[in-house]
């Protein structure tokens, strides 16, 4: 058997996508009622759960404490069931934690922690059914998150990923995409300035190809955000609507 | 943005387990249709489906595996290939038939479609649950019809073939214009005059009958599964690579050519044996493989006898030299069949092969390729023809490998077939050019003559006033596509100026010529005749720069300073030139040794008188004065850069006759041949570094990779013999040691180490710039760091593709839109690779039908008594029962046998004359002794014999020439204007009378119209055509070609 094309001559993509096609996102914020801020999202079949706790005080070891800020604490996890086969996944993984580091440095990045020294946000994101693109399903689950806990934001983070396939970039890859081992770029940006989060490529990448990856990426971030915004806003109907009643 | 999701689950297995796997697939409303007839505003780009056809074809999953050849019948118009089918036959047939697939839809000469029925919302069906994959992959591309018709409005009627007779039943009523047929019907029911396909459609059909019809005993070992392929080749426990097949010992042994450096196994520095054919295991020549090595035990060594027949393997297995790694065949990752020319057997040999004459085994035309078992009933009809055949499949339960017979070629023997035989074998279509292209092409005759465009007149620069603008070709040549100009400027510097034909501004990317063009990749040279690139009108007139006519041309002008000749400035770009001279080299060489009589050979001036042509020679003189001067230096500063002279005047003579040029090289390499070359490598080289800076990636250079050095061993060693030391360190140290290299008693040695160089080293191949890190575009042959060809448009493809790129850079200096974007990097490497293919195909048919031309000159002589069969021979190799000698009087190379079949060695007698005698050989590394009762014999390298030339008939093969020695003694020529120096008019003798031979028999059967025709052809088919500068830079070619290198070192 020939190995699969992912890019067919015509320029559809292995699930009938167009290379700047985005899969198709459904999200909802405040699922959980004892969380401080909630969200859930479905980046085509990859599914991740968001929750936020905070500002409150710092728990725990006092020592942790920044005078002038509020320190972050992420946590990334994935469920046992969330793949093809059963796996058990402990806490602390190396996959895992990586993740999580990665999470921290783009909140850190976007949330206005100045504001709340002495304290501390914890964001809890869960993946529940993996399908390529989990970092950025992370990303855009804890914005949502985020926002719903009302805590102060420099602008919404926006994740994708994009990779390399016959010249041509393909933005928001599935996981088929993913595990033909070209190169994958994750991307989280704050869309209105511009301003990039976090920047992450596996393999390499001839300099050349970048410039136009790295512009995939943005476009796709942008579409990303018109439909984060508008979960958002039909959330805050919702929830508005309910308050006048 | 977003689209309407839907998603299906998929079932898949991978690694042996079942894996639930949910994959989305997402449909759209909008997928183009490709149809002319398009009434819903597709997004139709590229190529559409004709309007004008009767029906459209929509052929199933399974014709589209099995009966892909007859769908690529041009008669069939109007193909629709569903997606379903194309993945089908992607995921079932392997890479090969879904590449072959692609490219027919890509090629726009055919026209057919891909339309991806399973992104399209009303065409999409889901698979229902239980229902077997070719029952939901028949009733998707049923549907994907329906829908098409619907989506024409029912403008056309279509036509699903099918061979699901369930399918036939179940979809043939339900709607009344769309046929449900089986491809037979199809054929019979559209197509009855078509009768082509309805052979190769039997033939096809009765190779699959037999497929599954076989005994399911096993012949061979199983090959492994891909997955487990890659995963051993990845942990270094196989070794992938190609197959190459020893061509005098086809039947035992063949090498694995280890691929890429990336190879763990660093033990493995040379090649993998692989012996005997249940190892090879039905790789093919060719194909790529993955072994596995054997233990260390087990080794082998390859055999160095030099075999005469197959009969004579034991032998030959005594005599090995040491061991080198062995493997066998683990499984095959890449076949590379192509069609083979094949004969029948015998009538005799047919009745023996016993109970089923249905089946026949057919003999290749060449020896790598195993015997091919087809199915046929034309077998008798057939029986002294040569035929196309392809290979289907080779089970493992098989002895031999399935194939089915495609076309006839001709009667064997008849040099039409043989020629066309060369052309199947080596993979070279040249059918006549077609209405469609010659429609593109402008017009010029008396009554409507060509004419310089208006506009074209403004956009060019106009240098038919300004420039004296001339050719230097050899005489009688017809495609001009180079011209020379040189003036002094006001500020005192010299402006050179080199004008090549363009080409691209009547070849227009993407038509019908461009792509016949780019198909065919260069012009063809037989021994006798030539296959156009290009149509004629374009080769040898609107393009040809002529004298005394408005050409369009471009340019390259490079202000040089006064003394130095460094370059200054450089200016590209179109222009329209007015040649004044067409200049043959002889007249040109004689005007820059001050020889003025020549004047009355040049039509230019022969006809002006007195002070006016007094002027217009001086104004000449000085022109070819300061091109040579020019020359001059640029060569030198070429030379201290360590180019290499490897077509120095002896090896140029040497490396002619191998190739068959010779007969077009004139006698004396003159100045002005180095002035010209000299004067295009330099043009070559500056259009090279420009379209390299403005397209880092995407631009198409050449390149010649430093030769390995262990290549060099054998032209060290046999230097040694001589007493002389080659150093191979460096492109310059090796120039300058083969230069020291000279025997003052005997030139061919200094001619026979220079070819040994040539064959150590690779070929010049073209690249595409982004496919290569920068360190690796150097040329080694000639010591430039960039090269391409810009300077032979008229025939070679690669040069138009670097004038579109050169022109590309030019708009874009100026800030232009590309109105064509240059293509990309991955696109310009495959055609990088496509071109070097078939360059490679252009010189092995060249060789092999000079090889053909020589068997047929020496068939119909006599070999005891004929004069002209015994000739001089050098030793310039030893292998361990004969010599490889090379005949400098007609440029053969071939082995002479010491050791016979009956095991008797030769002794040679006190006057010089061999016989048969019982005796030993002895090999050394510089020389080779027979002893016998009555003495021995010593054989040193570079001696000179006499040997006899005889043919060895063959009935599937080639004829091939067979050497026998006679005498020690060099031989003495009768007629010394046969001496070694001079080979070419031998050469040319040669070819002119082999011709004429052919047509002596044709003349016998045909009428005598057509001889006179033929014999015109005789008289010019030699001087027709390429430049000298053409010819250089092919000899230059040649020079860095090995294509001798495997069949003459086993």
């Amino acid at each position: 058997m020939a190995g699969l094309e992912l890019l067919s001559d015509q320029g559809y993509r292995v699930d009938g996508r167009k290379p700047t096609e985005l899969r198709k996102i459904q999200a909802r914020m405040g699922v959980f009622a004892q969380a401080d801020g909630s969200a859930y999202i479905e980046q085509g079949n990859t599914k991740a759960l968001a929750v936020v706790y905070g500002p409150h005080e710092i728990r725990g070891s006092r020592s942790k404490c920044l005078h002038d800020r509020a320190v972050l604490n992420c946590q990334y996890s994935m469920a046992t069931f969330s793949t093809a086969e059963r796996k058990r996944r402990p806490h602390g993984d190396r996959k895992s934690s990586e993740m999580t580091l990665h999470l921290k440095q783009t909140f850190e990045a976007a949330i206005l922690t100045q504001l709340y020294p002495r304290s501390q946000i914890d964001i809890y994101v869960q993946i529940l059914q993996a399908d390529g693109g989990n970092y950025s399903a992370c990303v855009n689950a804890a914005t949502l998150a985020v926002v719903d806990a009302g805590i102060p934001l420099r602008d919404y983070v926006c994740a994708c990923s994009a990779g390399f396939v016959e010249d041509t970039p393909l933005v928001d890859l599935s996981h088929v995409e993913e595990s033909s081992g070209g190169t994958q770029l994750s991307l989280a940006l704050l869309p209105k300035a511009e301003h990039l989060a976090l920047v992450e490529m596996d393999a390499r990448l001839h300099q050349d190809h970048l410039e136009g990856l790295m512009d995939a990426a943005t476009r796709a971030c942008k579409d990303l955000h018109a439909v984060l915004d508008r979960v958002v806003r039909e959330h805050l109907q919702e929830v508005s609507t309910q308050l006048v009643e | 943005m977003l689209l309407k999701a839907e998603r299906t689950l998929h079932l898949k297995s991978s690694r042996g387990k079942t894996v639930r796997v949910v994959r989305e697939h997402y449909l759209r409303e909008h997928v183009p249709c490709f149809s002319s007839l398009c009434q819903a505003s597709c997004h139709n780009d590229g190529k559409l489906l004709p309007g004008n056809v009767t029906h459209y074809i929509v052929p199933d999953w399974k014709v589209l595996q099995d009966f892909l050849e007859i769908l690529e019948f041009p008669a069939l118009r109007g193909v629709i290939f569903t997606q379903t089918a194309c993945q089908s036959v992607q995921h079932q047939k392997g890479r090969k038939q879904y590449n072959r697939l692609r490219s027919l839809l890509k090629d726009a000469r055919h026209e057919c479609i891909l339309f991806s029925n399973e992104f399209q919302r009303y065409s999409y069906c889901p698979r229902e649950k239980g229902e077997a994959m070719e029952k939901w992959q028949t009733r998707c591309i049923y549907y994907a019809a329906v829908w098409y018709y619907h989506h024409l409005a029912g403008q056309k009627p279509l036509v699903v073939i099918t061979e699901d007779q369930d399918a036939i039943e179940k979809y043939g009523s339900e709607n009344k214009d769309i046929y449900v047929i089986s491809i037979k019907d199809y054929l019979e029911g559209f197509w009855p005059d078509l009768k082509a396909a309805h052979e190769l459609y039997e033939s096809i059909v009765q190779s699959l009958r037999e497929r599954e019809s076989e005994s399911q005993e096993k012949e061979y070992a199983e090959h492994l599964p891909v997955e487990i392929l890659q995963a051993g080749i990845k942990s270094g426990r196989y070794i992938q690579g190609t197959l190459n097949v020893n061509k005098y010992r086809a039947q035992v042994e063949a090498f694995v050519r280890i691929q890429g450096s990336a190879n763990k196994n660093t033990e493995l520095s040379s090649d993998v044996l692989v012996c005997g054919g249940k190892q090879r295991n039905r790789a093919l020549h060719g194909d790529v493989v993955a072994v596995e090595l054997l233990p260390r035990s087990e080794w082998r060594g390859r055999a160095t006898a030099l075999s005469q027949s197959e009969g004579e393997d034991r032998l030959a297995e005594e005599l090995q030299s040491q061991t080198m790694p062995t493997g066998t065949v683990v499984g095959i990752i890449q076949r590379n069949w192509r069609d083979y020319v094949v004969t029948f057997p015998p009538k005799e040999e047919v009745q023996s092969q016993g109970k089923n004459s249905q089946k026949i085994l057919v003999t290749p035309w060449d020896y790598r390729i195993p015997k091919i078992r087809i199915s046929t009933q034309q077998a008798e009809a057939l029986q002294d023809h040569r035929v196309v055949a392809r290979i289907d499949s080779w089970e493992s339960t098989s002895l031999y490998p399935n194939g089915h017979f495609v076309r006839v070629l001709g009667k064997a023997g008849d040099l039409e077939t043989e020629v066309a035989a060369i052309l199947v074998e080596n993979n070279i279509q040249v059918p006549p050019f077609s209405e469609a292209q010659m429609r593109e092409m402008p017009v010029n005759n008396p009554e409507s003559p060509w004419r310089v465009e208006s506009e074209q007149e403004l956009e060019r620069l106009d240098l038919r006033e300004t420039h004296l603008v001339f050719s230097i070709d050899p005489q009688g040549c017809e495609d001009v596509d180079d011209t020379l100009s040189v003036r002094r400027l006001a500020n005192g510097n010299v402006e050179l100026g080199v004008h090549i034909a363009d080409v691209t501004h009547f070849v227009k990317l993407n038509s019908y010529t461009d792509l016949e063009a780019r198909a065919r990749a260069t012009t063809y040279y037989l021994a006798d005749r030539r296959y156009d690139m290009l149509l004629p009108i374009l080769s040898a007139d609107l393009c040809s720069l002529l004298g005394s006519v408005d050409r369009y041309a471009m340019s390259v002008m490079w202000e040089l300073d006064k003394s130095s000749y460094e370059v200054k400035r450089v200016w590209y770009g179109r222009t329209i030139i007015c040649s004044s001279y067409k200049l043959f080299y002889e007249a040109a060489q004689a005007l820059l040794d001050g020889d003025w009589s020549v004047v009355e050979q040049i039509p230019e001036l022969a006809g002006l008188g007195g002070e006016t042509r007094q002027e217009k020679l001086d104004q000449l003189v000085w022109a070819i004065g300061s091109l040579a001067d020019i020359a001059r230096h640029l060569r030198a500063k070429r030379d201290r850069g360590g180019a290499l002279e490897l077509e120095g005047v002896e090896v140029r003579v040497q490396l002619d006759a191998q190739k068959n040029i010779a007969a077009l090289v004139p006698r004396q390499p003159l100045e002005v041949h180095e002035t010209v070359a000299e004067c295009m490598i330099l043009a070559n080289h500056w259009v090279a570094k420009k379209i390299w800076e403005r397209f880092p990636h995407q631009a198409l250079l050449r390149h010649h990779p430093q030769p390995r050095q262990e290549f060099f061993t054998e032209l060290v060693e046999c230097a040694k013999a001589k007493g002389f030391t080659i150093d191979t360190c460096s492109n310059k140290s090796l120039a300058d040691s083969l230069d020291r290299a000279v025997d003052p008693a005997d030139p061919l040695v200094n001619k026979l180490l220079r070819f040994m160089a040539t064959q150590a080293m690779s070929n010049a191949l073209y690249f595409s710039t982004g496919a290569y890190p920068e360190e690796e575009y150097y040329h080694y042959g000639l010591a430039l760091e960039r090269y391409t060809h810009f300077t032979s448009p008229i025939r070679r493809y690669a040069d138009i593709v670097v004038h579109r790129l050169l022109m590309a850079a030019i708009l874009r200096d100026k800030g232009e839109e590309l109105r064509e974007t240059p293509g990309s990097n991955k696109e310009l490497e495959e055609l990088a690779q496509h071109i070097n293919s078939k360059n490679k195909a252009a010189q092995h048919a060249q060789k092999q039908s000079t090889e053909l031309f020589q068997c047929m000159y020496f068939k119909d002589k006599d070999p005891v008594t004929d004069e002209r069969c015994i000739a001089d021979a050098v030793i310039y190799s030893i292998r361990a029962n004969g010599l490889l000698v090379f005949v400098p009087r007609y440029g053969i190379k071939g082995a002479v046998y010491l050791k016979n079949k009956e095991g008797l060695v030769v002794c040679v007698n006190p006057d010089g004359s061999c016989e048969w005698k019982p005796g030993t050989l002895k090999r050394f590394q510089d020389r080779i002794s027979s002893t016998t009762a009555d003495g021995s014999e010593t054989f040193p390298l570079f001696q000179h014999i006499t040997v006899r030339i005889s043919v060895q008939a063959s009935r599937s093969h080639s004829e091939s020439i067979r050497m026998e020695i006679i005498s020690n003694k060099p031989h003495k020529a009768s007629d010394p204007q046969l001496h070694c120096d001079t080979p070419h008019p031998a050469r040319a003798d040669l070819v002119r009378e082999v011709i004429r031979s052919a047509e002596e028999a044709q003349q016998a059967e045909e009428q005598a119209s057509r001889a006179a025709l033929a014999g015109e052809n005789q008289e010019y088919c030699q001087t027709q055509g390429k430049s000298l500068y053409s010819l250089l830079e092919e000899i230059r070619e040649l020079a860095l070609l090995d294509v001798s290198a495997a069949s003459l070192t086993p």
